[in-house]
């Protein structure tokens, strides 16, 4: 006996686009839906998992999509394509309000930050019967969704919309309150907050440290998104350089151009294929006519009367991998250029305004607050903190699974259980696909179409046969799915279905090995005795096995012969129909 | 009254449009009516399942699954075709049309294509007319005969043979052999055929004793043929002689576990 087989007991098998993703969410699952074309059952399912199914189908970094097995034949499902699909449909057929969940808890709640990491948090709270209040320093709840990310590619009206379906919930966000400033941690307390979650995420721009950086002209990413997202005129010039590969160097270079810039240029000191930015948006930055540079660092910013003039750079090159795993740039000397420029906008990175917090919550560098990484717990009992104020830029998704984790150490705190045990968990990824020649091949991705409602102006009719175009699109591309992990127990949460298991009668088989041949999950297999056994984590309860078994030794647990047989005298028996 | 066929539908889960009421008492609003029964895969169906269907007096089974090479459950569709393919072997020698069961595909998302085959279908059996195990008085040489092609579906070589179909032609067994499609439909004919006479015996002779020459008159055989499929049996303890009268041995059904 080994001492800590308990530590296994939450050992989940998952198949890899679940696992792959930071708040769990059931990918499969809401796939598997699709496929039937349950578009509004898919996206309640992505709803017990986290409340941004539309925003997420945008904006993700989709770790789903990289990790789906379909790219060993082809390509990957288009996972994001299908949940943004998903919640649109969803939202045009008419999102019903969902009723104010019941304060079932007296112990309030209170959370710092209205972005992904936050209202996630305030979300599962309020399904679990807390009430929670939501403080915001901005005059509209979202972060980096609503103030970091452009219209273009994450309309305003959707997040919106999906911080609405909080509120339905019952969470109370109340703007304009700045951490710090209106309220402390002592006087949360004093107000009755049992708990509270720190997730004001990491809203400075990291300085380039060079020569030049105070000048007129220079604008941090963070505070041009924001500029620009809060319709504030931004004057950029003609010419504008954006320095820095991610997203926000590619966002507020697309955003440059929207505000009238001629000549956008991306430098970059490593190149392009250690660019975090997300690979469609570095596609549509070129396509939209923004030069890429590689292998430039900026070594100062030069000025005339006050403001803006050229910006020197030098050459680099790429050495050993650092802790990132990237390969590490390093400047050639003597290789200084320069380009001129109107603005420059520095994009390499945020960090936490820690200024505001009492800095026993901080880390030894005061850059960020210091959790337990399994509990969120911090160094003051009953305050939690997540997302990018701990971990400095991340993603949305990541922010989530903070709110998440955040969410049920305080539950656990608020019921004075222990915040640890049982949540080591352990999780496996599965795949029943062992003999990948053997698939039959499903056709490659569907095109998906190109649809911009913004641009095309289309009557009722067309829109109406536009949106069944969509959806069959959708079920196709849903279809191509491998449902390599377990049963997903996507209509369970329906009612529509109880997982069904194959059983095997011992007495009855003979080993002959027809089962195995005909799972298609790979769930079955002969034991040392040939004796067939069903791997019940991986059976789907399809019932292929059963109905194939020569010597009938294999029956289903729930969808037996026998009720099917009874179904079919029930419907036979009904009359002429 | 115009005639109306009883159909039975099995329906894939995944394959059913969710349009279909199948909660309500007309099965299919504003479709052509037929009665779904919802399996989680078409590959669910046990060949024995759509005969008991026949024998309780279905007019037509319609079975319906994702186009392949879709299938929730990757080939499910594909099992499914090759039991219907063995199904239509043995309903043929039963006296029954072949043509009142038929496996067709269709998307979750084609509604009209839905709609259309439950439409020919229903068509096809109504052209055929009621089933003839159903009415006042049922026919009972074919309820015998699919009752003998029921047993034959539920026992052991045809099953193993279907579920070892792909295996066989696609893949290689363990002796490293491989057979042509050709070569495995004419295998399955022959050893449904063989099947089905012996069951059909074995129902026979579960009544009463029977001499060879009085199983060869009921089951239009040569008496030759039929000896030799009782040798076969009596091998696999399927029948046994129970007496001779005279000089004629007599033989009666065992009971097979």
């Amino acid at each position: 006996m080994t001492v800590n087989s308990h530590a296994f007991k939450n050992k989940q098998r998952l198949p890899p686009c679940r696992a792959a993703c930071p708040a769990s969410v059931n990918v499969q699952g809401y796939i598997a839906l699709l496929q039937q074309g349950k578009f509004k059952e898919a996206v309640e399912l992505i709803r017990k998992s986290m409340p941004f199914p539309a925003i997420c189908g945008r904006v993700c970094f989709s770790p789903c999509q990289d990790a789906c097995s379909r790219k060993n034949i082809d390509q990957p499902v288009g996972i994001r394509y299908l949940k943004r699909l998903a919640a649109d449909i969803e939202r045009e057929q008419g999102r019903i309000k969902p009723d104010p969940i019941p304060k079932t808890h007296s112990e309030k709640v209170a959370i710092v930050g209205a972005g992904p990491a936050g209202l996630s948090a305030a979300y599962e709270l309020a399904k679990l019967g807390y009430p929670v209040t939501v403080f915001e320093r901005m005059h509209e709840p979202g972060g980096m969704m609503r103030y970091g990310i452009p219209e273009y590619r994450l309309q305003k009206y959707v997040v919106a919309n999906e911080i609405a379906y909080i509120q339905d919930l019952g969470v109370e966000i109340k703007t304009g309150v700045e951490f710090g400033k209106d309220i402390q941690i002592d006087t949360l307390r004093n107000e009755g907050y049992k708990a509270i979650f720190i997730a004001n995420g990491a809203q400075l721009s990291r300085k380039l440290r060079i020569p030049g950086e105070d000048l007129e002209g220079v604008f941090p990413a963070v505070e041009f998104l924001r500029h620009a997202s809060l319709g504030k005129i931004v004057d950029v010039g003609e010419k504008v350089a954006v320095i820095g590969g991610g997203n926000s160097a590619v966002d507020a270079a697309r955003t440059s151009l929207r505000l009238g810039a001629k000549e956008v240029t991306i430098l970059y000191r490593r190149s392009r294929k250690e660019m975090p930015a997300l690979p469609h948006e570095i596609e549509a930055a070129e396509e939209e006519g923004i030069r890429l540079y590689f292998l430039v660092a900026p070594t100062q910013i030069i000025g005339e009367g006050g403001r803006i003039k050229v910006i020197e750079c030098l050459r680099m090159k790429l050495g050993e991998p650092d802790e990132s795993g990237r390969r590490r740039p390093v400047p050639i000397q003597r290789t200084e250029h320069t380009y001129e420029v109107d603005t420059v906008i520095p994009a390499i990175g945020q960090r936490a305004e820690t200024s505001c917090l009492p800095s026993i919550l901080l880390d030894e560098r005061a850059r960020a607050i210091s959790v337990d990484p399994l509990t969120l717990e911090t160094s003051i009992p009953g305050v939690f903190a997540g997302g990018d104020i701990v971990t400095g830029t991340a993603s949305i998704i990541k922010a989530i699974g903070a709110g998440k984790r955040a969410a049920v150490s305080i539950d656990r705190y608020l019921n004075g259980k222990d915040l640890r045990t049982g949540r080591e968990e352990e999780i496996e990824e599965t795949t029943w696909v062992k003999d990948w020649e053997m698939i039959t091949k499903k056709p490659e991705r569907y095109t998906a179409p190109n649809i911009d409602t913004g641009r095309q102006r289309v009557s009722f009719e067309e829109a109406d046969e536009l949106l069944v175009k969509i959806k069959e699109l959708a079920m196709s591309e849903a279809r191509r799915c491998l449902e390599c992990g377990p049963c997903s127990g996507c209509l369970e949460s329906e009612g529509l279905c109880e997982a069904d298991k194959a059983m095997v009668d011992e007495t009855l088989c003979t080993g002959c090995n027809v089962c195995a041949v005909v799972c298609p999950s790979g769930a079955i297999e002969k034991n040392k005795v040939g004796v067939a056994q069903v791997d019940e984590d991986l059976c789907k309860g399809c019932g292929t096995c059963s109905a194939s078994c020569p010597e009938r030794a294999i029956t289903m647990r729930r969808f037996t012969n026998a009720q099917i047989v009874t179904q079919v005298l029930s419907a036979l028996g009904g009359g002429p129909a | 009254m115009m005639y109306r066929p009883k159909i039975i539908g099995f329906i894939c889960n995944w394959s059913l449009p969710t349009e279909v009421d199948i909660t309500s008492t007309s099965r299919m609003h504003g479709y052509p009516k037929i009665r779904i029964v919802q399996v989680m895969c078409v590959g669910r169906i046990d060949p024995a399942i759509v005969l008991e269907t026949f024998a309780k007096g279905a007019d037509g089974v319609l079975v319906i699954g994702c186009h392949p090479p879709d299938c929730h459950y990757i080939d499910g569709n594909l099992q499914a075709e090759r039991k219907i393919k063995m199904l239509k072997k043995l309903i043929s020698l039963t006296g029954l049309e072949p043509e009142r069961l038929r496996l067709d595909w269709a998307y979750a998302s084609e509604i009209e294509r839905f709609a259309k085959i439950i439409d020919d279908f229903r068509n096809q059996v109504t052209a055929l007319g009621p089933s003839p195990l159903t009415g006042e008085k049922p026919d009972t040489d074919i309820l015998l005969n699919i009752n003998a092609a029921r047993a034959a579906a539920e026992d052991f070589r045809l099953r193993v043979l279907v579920g070892r179909e792909r295996e066989l032609t696609e893949k290689e067994n363990v002796y490293g052999e491989k057979i042509s499609q050709e070569e495995f439909d004419s295998l399955l004919h022959e050893i449904a055929e063989a099947e089905f006479i012996r069951h059909k015996i074995h129902l026979l002779t579960k009544e009463k004793p029977m001499s060879v020459k009085e199983i060869a008159a009921i089951t239009n055989m040569k008496p030759a043929l039929v000896l030799r499929h009782i040798v076969n049996m009596r091998r696999k303890g399927m029948i046994t002689l129970d007496h001779v009268e005279r000089t004629t041995p007599l033989y009666k059904a065992l009971e097979v576990h």
